[in-house]
């Protein structure tokens, strides 16, 4: 092993850089690329083959396309989408607090109320500093 | 934690004064008040006073270190507030949410003064961190001030991967995040903890520029708008020392023999680059960037040396830095020309201020009567203590000697060339101020235990 810059040793560094320490790394490597070979293999054995010209188009919800995507879009958009995200996000945070809502008891409710308290103040600035206002 | 609740509820309270307060004055004057309420919370808690009951599970620790040195860093801010709150204006449109996004930074600086665990350490860089990209692109229509905050984002989140990846290896070692538990690990050190140790030191390096990790720092200092580079060279920079320091002391302390040779060769290539590179400038405003750099290589010797003397040292490092640098940061603000031949005949011009700026440039280059010196001297003291690599402090007093240079040269501006110095307004507020920052320096100077006394009672 190579020592760098190391004046003395405190406490021996243990040795773990034999090749019988990787094996598990070795496993999981062949394990994942074992995976995805299996996989589509199977899916190309298995799977019934239609082709059809519809399958080539772009499927966007169900809803027929039309246009092109590559237009200049409102700036405006990306800063509602970007608050939708935040807040989006923020809301996941409820479910683990809905899992564990007896265990957690009172100080839970009012963790919860605190991150609440938070979350409407947040709210209440973007609103108040018109970041949502569309028209302007 | 007085502190620490308080000023992330006052970074609220700034956020709604944008809205509610039409009047920028009133902004600036709750922000001092916050300021005062946070400094004065926080010396109460130093004498047991203590307003909030949080179970924190020991993550985070107020003990007397992490409480003085907050101390010092809200007193250093609020002197900050009074130089330059009001330059703030200049910058844009958005001036509460300036106040806000600073009372956000110290939040995590008490995190990041006080953390017992690493995830509290995470947090608390991050929160100091992203409020300083925002800060830094703060002058929107200013290019080079979008080039800075967009390298400075980069650069900065890369680091963060780095420790955050330092921080999973600690934990792969010793299964704990805690420093008590991580210490408490018996026996031999795995590989894989020493791993975890070089990628935290390196991402805490980055965060408080030493060299080879500071090519961030001239350009983000020189791209920022004046009034925060300030604030991120001196308070935010003693921050990450802060965290650099409690993380080597609680966490790999005992494993000083491993890293100490490290810290050596980063304070020596710290000074040489910083030094170096600050004698070239052109540019005040760069040449003091580099001097961060440099003065962070003086720092980076209580890391070095780890003992009292280096502890009691860094604690007076940081006053006499930050005042020093915020005063002179804030003249700087105030003159339209950067270069040094903007300083030519400032002393003629405004004798009091030239005066107070040189003060504070005497202490940035160690010269006795000043904090500077004394602080070097503790510094310098404490590697000596080691008792080994005694090049290190000779090496440290060369480039001493070389920082001479560079101040001095503004020294020479102000007072031995002839120039026409912009006439600049300033208040007597500002004045004052900054007359009080030169009277600390010399104070400080004379008498360290002024400021070291409350350490320990």
């Amino acid at each position: 092993m190579i020592y760098l810059l190391q004046e003395e040793l405190s406490k021996k560094v243990m040795d773990v850089n034999d090749i019988a320490s990787y094996l598990p790394i070795g496993i999981q490597i062949v394990c994942a690329a074992g995976l995805v070979a299996f996989l589509m293999l199977v899916t190309h054995l298995l799977g019934p083959k239609r082709k059809t010209a519809d399958k080539l188009q772009s499927f966007t919800s169900g809803i027929e396309s039309h246009g092109d995507a590559r237009q200049p879009v409102a700036i405006k958009y990306f800063l509602v989408a970007i608050l939708f995200v935040l807040f989006d996000v923020e809301v996941i945070f409820f479910y683990p607090y809905a899992v564990n809502f007896k265990g957690l008891g009172w100080s839970g409710f009012w963790a919860v109320l605190l991150f609440v308290g938070f979350f409407l103040c947040g709210f209440i600035y973007i609103i108040k500093k018109g970041a949502l206002k569309w028209e302007e | 934690m007085n502190a620490l609740i308080i000023s992330a509820v006052w970074g609220v309270v700034m956020m709604f004064s944008g809205i509610l307060l039409k009047q920028r004055s009133g902004i600036r004057n709750l922000a001092v008040a916050g300021l005062v309420l946070l400094l004065v919370s926080n010396i109460l808690e130093m004498s047991g006073t203590v307003f909030f009951k949080v179970e924190l599970k020991g993550m985070i620790v107020f003990d007397r270190f992490a409480l003085f040195f907050d101390s010092i860093i809200f007193a250093s801010a609020l002197i900050y507030l009074f130089l330059s709150a009001r330059d703030m204006e200049k910058v844009g449109v958005n001036y509460a949410e300036y106040f806000a996004l600073i009372f956000f930074i110290l939040c995590g600086i008490t995190l990041v003064a006080s953390f017992k665990s690493l995830l509290i350490l995470f947090l608390g860089i991050e929160i100091v961190s992203i409020p300083l990209y925002i800060l830094t692109g703060s002058e929107k229509k200013n290019l080079k001030s979008n080039e800075a905050s967009l390298k400075y984002l980069l650069l900065g989140s890369f680091s963060t991967a780095i420790m955050l990846m330092g921080i999973a290896f600690v934990y792969g070692a010793t299964g704990s995040f805690m420093s008590a538990e991580i210490i408490a690990s018996p026996g031999t050190v795995s590989a894989l903890l020493i791993a975890g140790m070089t990628l935290l030191l390196f991402s805490m390096a980055f965060k408080a520029s030493v060299v080879p990790f500071h090519f961030w720092a001239p350009d983000v200092y020189d791209g920022a708008p004046t009034v925060f580079a300030s604030f991120m060279a001196t308070i935010v920079k003693a921050a990450s020392f802060i965290a650099f320091i409690r993380l080597f002391n609680d966490l790999f302390g005992d494993m000083k023999p491993e890293w100490q040779l490290w810290m050596a060769v980063l304070t020596a290539a710290t000074l040489f680059v910083g030094n170096i590179t600050a004698v070239f400038q052109q540019s005040v405003k760069r040449m003091l960037a580099y001097s961060s750099v440099a003065q962070a290589g003086f720092m980076m010797f209580s890391l070095y040396a780890m003992n009292t003397d280096a502890v009691e040292g860094l604690l007076l490092y940081v006053a006499a830095y930050s005042l020093a640098t915020i005063g002179i940061f804030a003249v700087l603000n105030k003159m339209s020309d950067y270069t040094f031949d903007g300083f030519n005949g400032f002393a003629k011009s405004q004798p009091v201020l030239a005066a107070s700026t040189t003060i504070c440039l005497l202490s940035l280059a160690g010269i006795p009567l000043t904090a500077g010196f004394l602080s070097k001297f503790y510094m310098l003291r404490a590697a000596i203590d080691t008792h080994k690599n005694l090049w290190l402090v000779i090496f440290a007093v060369v480039m001493a000697a070389v920082s001479v240079y560079y101040y001095f040269r503004l020294i020479q501006a102000m007072y031995f060339r002839e120039g026409n110095a912009h006439e600049i307004e300033v208040t007597p507020v500002f004045k004052w101020t900054m007359v009080v920052v030169a009277a600390l320096v010399i104070l400080l100077g004379i008498f360290p235990n002024l400021l070291l006394y409350w350490f320990y009672f």
